[in-house]
């Protein structure tokens, strides 16, 4: 059972002086939870310690595809994989930061990966800021979290300079190159979670500038533009595969961009093939029966509770949970239908009390190095809420 | 091989801290503008000063901003914010010192490793902006060029408030050929929050 400590929660007031506009779900409830979730210390370090396993066989992984061509089998769109590929081939495409998304942790569980949001990972702005704000209004002791996702993000950015070497040393290597960050327009969320990426950016040194996705122009043989100003990296909080399939010649300008290295798309398009739910069977493949990992198939499982999903789909849409009779239990609908399915093993969630499910969100930037719970009904969908933790 | 860094060791620094601090704080940000929107203008910064165990104080960290706000942060965790009317009576009475010869910052023999709030306030960044007005007498005063430094309460304290004041913008490349743009133009998101879960 999922052990919660009632805490007083944020004003709405002070949530949007800090740019946290989406603190109301359309039902008017609050989606920022007044409780936190209790984890020990050791099951904090078991968070951090799966997460970074997980990456590095992420990391295999990946290399097993790129030698075995599975990028097309995993469900990349065609014209995204030229840049997949560039992009895996050098370090100076470099991973910021991605959320895995785990089972278990608490109370005894054991931790299993559902999925990795590699590229566009949501609730940034609630695991770094506001659980954090959380303590410290209720005057309890900041350092009891499991979250040091800012600063963690922060010294990634250094890296897009040094790469594997010493973030200290990033002041004498920094030539100016500046970042251009872009979302959407229309979503506070999307562009506060951008924003809150721009200043640990200009925190750690780089010039930035922020411009939405629709403000900003390309040229295959130039680069990327805002206005007159060219900049060395863009930064879209934009997903790939929506890129490639909406937006198809923008992939073909990028691929131009990319080609001529004219500048750094972040995150990198391989994340995408991390993204890719059908990654997940790879991994099975690879590890089997590894204790981090749930059995995930292209085919139906025999005799298993199981999660059919589509190898891109977000936000639970297009989600059905079945039984061992394959009957289905929980359905979510959705625009992800042409995607193709994946089938993973069914896991139950840690509960509480009132039989809510929590699952565990584990940001990782080149470590694991923030936790985050979200909780609801079987599938967690558009309607689940944050809930932080401490650590007791 | 990784870079670990232990969980307990955890501390929001920057910019963003100072921002949640200033929220908590109930400074009067404005209501319809959109926080990170201040963040990119800069007309003063963000200070925290900390209190040192000799009863002194020092800054720890510093920040670029909209507004000039300062965090003290007394020894016993206690945080507060000043007031503008704190402020200028603090630059206020240094200025005085400073025409007596008895502040330590212009007078490096007057300081006692505990300089008070006031010297420390106008050591920083936001300090010289507030106290514009007596600039003349510091800013051609070599000692008060040294003793800046000091009262930062680490040298990467110090450079940092200094790179992140001067960042200076290069100018862009020149154009000539005819460039894209408008992608995802007339595809607004209109979701009002997008999350996590089995989807992602």
């Amino acid at each position: 059972m999922i052990t919660l400590e009632k805490v007083k929660p944020l004003t709405n007031e002070f949530l949007e002086s800090i740019g946290f506009y989406w603190h109301t779900d359309e039902d008017k409830s609050p989606y920022v939870a007044d409780e936190l979730v209790v984890v020990t210390q050791n099951e904090a370090d078991k968070y951090y310690e799966a997460t970074n396993e997980l990456y590095d066989m992420f990391v295999e992984a990946g290399e097993h595809v790129m030698e075995n061509d599975l990028l097309h089998e995993i469900g990349i769109p065609f014209n995204l994989i030229d840049m997949v590929k560039q992009s895996w081939e050098n370090d100076i495409h470099w991973h910021l930061y991605g959320r895995f998304d785990l089972a278990g942790g608490v109370d005894g569980k054991p931790i299993k990966l559902i999925e990795f949001n590699a590229d566009t990972p949501t609730a940034l702005f609630e695991t770094a800021i506001v659980q954090w704000a959380l303590l410290k209004a209720n005057d309890m002791d900041e350092r009891s979290q499991f979250n040091n996702t800012y600063e963690a993000i922060k010294e990634n950015f250094k890296r897009l300079v040094v790469l594997g070497g010493n973030t200290e040393d990033f002041d004498e290597s920094y030539d100016d190159w500046k970042i251009l960050f872009s979302s959407v327009k229309g979503s506070i969320e999307d562009e506060n979670t951008t924003k809150l990426l721009q200043a640990a950016a200009n925190e750690a040194g780089f010039s930035t500038d922020f411009a939405f996705a629709d403000e900003v122009e390309f040229d295959g043989e130039e680069g990327i533009f805002k206005g007159e100003e060219n900049f060395e990296y863009w930064f879209k909080l934009i997903p790939w595969e929506n890129i490639g399939i909406d937006e198809g010649n923008l992939a073909l300008m990028l691929r131009e961009v990319m080609d001529n290295q004219k500048a750094i798309i972040l995150n990198p398009a391989y994340t995408l093939m991390f993204q890719s739910k059908a990654f997940m069977k790879i991994l099975w493949d690879l590890y089997p029966n590894h204790p981090l990992l749930l059995e995930t198939s292209y085919e139906p499982l025999q005799g298993k509770k199981q999660v059919e999903k589509r190898v891109f789909g977000r936000e639970g849409a297009n989600t059905v949970i079945l039984d061992e009779k394959n009957h289905v239990m929980a359905q979510e609908d959705g625009e992800y239908e042409n995607f193709a399915p994946i089938y993973q093993e069914y896991v139950e969630l840690n509960t509480d009390e009132k039989g809510e499910s929590y699952q565990a969100g584990v940001f990782y930037a080149y470590e694991a190095c923030g936790l985050g719970f979200r909780r609801g009904g079987l599938i967690l969908n558009n309607y689940s809420k944050f809930v932080g933790h401490v650590i007791e | 091989m990784k870079y670990i860094r232990k969980i307990s060791d955890y501390v929001i620094a920057g910019g963003i801290g100072a921002m949640v601090i200033a929220g908590m704080q109930g400074c009067d940000n404005k209501s319809n503008e959109n926080s990170f929107k201040e963040a990119s203008q800069v007309k003063g910064a963000f200070v925290v000063i900390e209190q040192m165990k000799n009863g002194g104080y020092t800054i720890v960290e510093e920040y670029p901003s909209a507004t000039t706000r300062i965090v003290v942060r007394e020894l016993d965790g206690t945080e507060r914010m000043l007031s503008k009317a704190e402020m200028d009576k603090l630059v206020a009475d240094e200025a005085i010192k400073i025409d007596n010869g008895t502040s330590s910052l212009t007078e490096p023999s007057m300081s006692t490793g505990a300089p008070g709030l006031g010297s420390i306030l106008l050591s920083s960044v936001a300090g010289a902006m507030l106290g514009s007005y007596i600039g003349n007498k510091l800013f051609n005063n070599q000692n008060y060029q040294s003793q800046r430094r000091t009262n930062y309460k680490t040298p990467q304290a110090y450079s940092k408030s200094n790179s992140s004041f001067k960042k200076a913008r290069s100018g862009g490349l020149k154009s000539s050929t005819k460039k894209s743009g408008g992608f995802f133009g007339s595809k607004s998101r209109t979701k009002s929050r997008s999350s996590f879960g089995f989807g992602g």
